[in-house]
């Protein structure tokens, strides 16, 4: 091999391997996987500006974050609540009756202002408020204006919710229970001025 | 003319392995355009290698300072640094108006921040691993408790 096939030679390796340096490298994080739950928050406004807010986040890595943040009152995963912001309700054994109840609806109240159910059925908790407004008619034909609040929530994932201390709300529970829920609708707003979705999928994008 | 061929050689390929070095984490763009008289261009384009090497620079004090406020955040910080670069390619966070449009997306495990406001436009996007870097950073800076 003479000096220049041997420069030649020299010059072609360094090219390669700074092409390969460049190259990524293979990832040996793991990749996040198709059955990966998303939870994704959807809010559109009904106004002149049009404006929309869309929020896509992988259950797994709120999961992981949030226990890493110390900051007020979210220590570790866990929301602390003030007696004071329960009204002195004892919500387990709200919940443990609500639990161990039949399903069914166990609150109704119809208001002049609005109408609240809150039933369970099939695992799921639902509470729905409609509010009423005085004084607008709709004309025939046309679906009246009233704002409505739909809450889907598996029963599992109140549990978990309350399942830390007599205080606190323990969210990293939550969302691994959600996670392992499947497909499902949250929280539905809807009102004059906005509309607001709360669902999660294994897409990790809004529809 | 042999020696000065191989010399070349030589310095050729050093230069070219210490460019891939210090891009092969990948690299900081910032670029802010305030499209308005008197307005601000800024363009920055940043080895992310850089970085950790930039915050020894830093005076201590304004690193402590910072380290001091960052510091109830900067595990969590580790954490999502960590756990983006699970997700190559995700959009995050789209808020539009009529006039402003925020974008948080990460592609190719680079986080990108658009924020496009009237006639003013930032884009931001870094690699993921350096959020993980700076805190890492911030947290040796940090005063002990």
């Amino acid at each position: 091999m003479n000096h220049r096939s041997r420069g030649c030679l020299g010059f072609t390796g360094s090219l390669l391997l700074f092409a390969c340096a460049l190259v990524p490298l293979p990832s040996f994080a793991q990749n996040a996987t198709k059955t990966d739950q998303w939870i994704h928050v959807r809010v559109e406004s009904k106004d002149d500006s049009g404006e929309t807010v869309r929020v896509n986040v992988p259950i797994e890595m709120a999961a992981k974050v949030l226990p890493a943040i110390h900051h007020d009152q979210l220590q570790g995963g866990k929301v602390h609540i003030s007696k004071g912001d329960l009204n002195d309700v004892d919500i387990r054994a709200l919940l443990d009756a609500v639990r161990t109840a039949k399903d069914g609806e166990y609150v109704t109240v119809q208001g002049n202002d609005e109408n609240v159910r809150v039933s369970k059925n099939a695992g799921y908790l639902y509470i729905h408020v409609q509010e009423k407004k005085h004084g607008e008619k709709p004309a025939k034909g046309v679906a009246s204006k009233e704002n409505k609040v739909e809450v889907k929530v598996p029963m599992k994932v109140v549990d978990a919710l309350f399942s830390a201390g007599k205080d606190e709300l323990d969210v990293v529970a939550a969302l691994h229970a959600l996670s392992s829920s499947g497909d499902t609708e949250l929280v539905s707003v809807k009102d004059d001025e906005n509309t607001v979705r709360v669902w999660i999928d294994s897409k990790n994008v809004s529809d | 003319m042999l020696i000065l061929a191989k010399a070349a050689l030589g310095l050729g390929a050093t230069v070219a392995l210490a460019g891939a070095y210090v891009f092969h984490e990948g690299v900081i763009r910032v670029d802010v355009d305030e499209n308005r008289m008197g307005g601000h261009h800024v363009h920055v384009w940043v080895p992310a290698t850089v970085v950790p090497v930039g915050l020894h620079v830093v005076p201590r004090h304004n690193l402590e300072q910072a380290a001091c406020q960052a510091r109830p955040f900067l595990p969590a910080l580790r954490q999502l640094s960590k756990e983006l670069e699970k997700y190559p390619n995700v959009e995050l966070v789209d808020v539009r108006s009529s006039t402003d449009h925020v974008h948080i997306s990460v592609r190719d495990r680079k986080l990108y921040i658009d924020a496009v406001s009237g006639s003013d436009n930032v884009h931001v996007s870094f690699p993921a691993e350096t959020i993980s870097d700076v805190a890492d950073r911030l947290e040796a800076m940090a005063p002990a408790i």
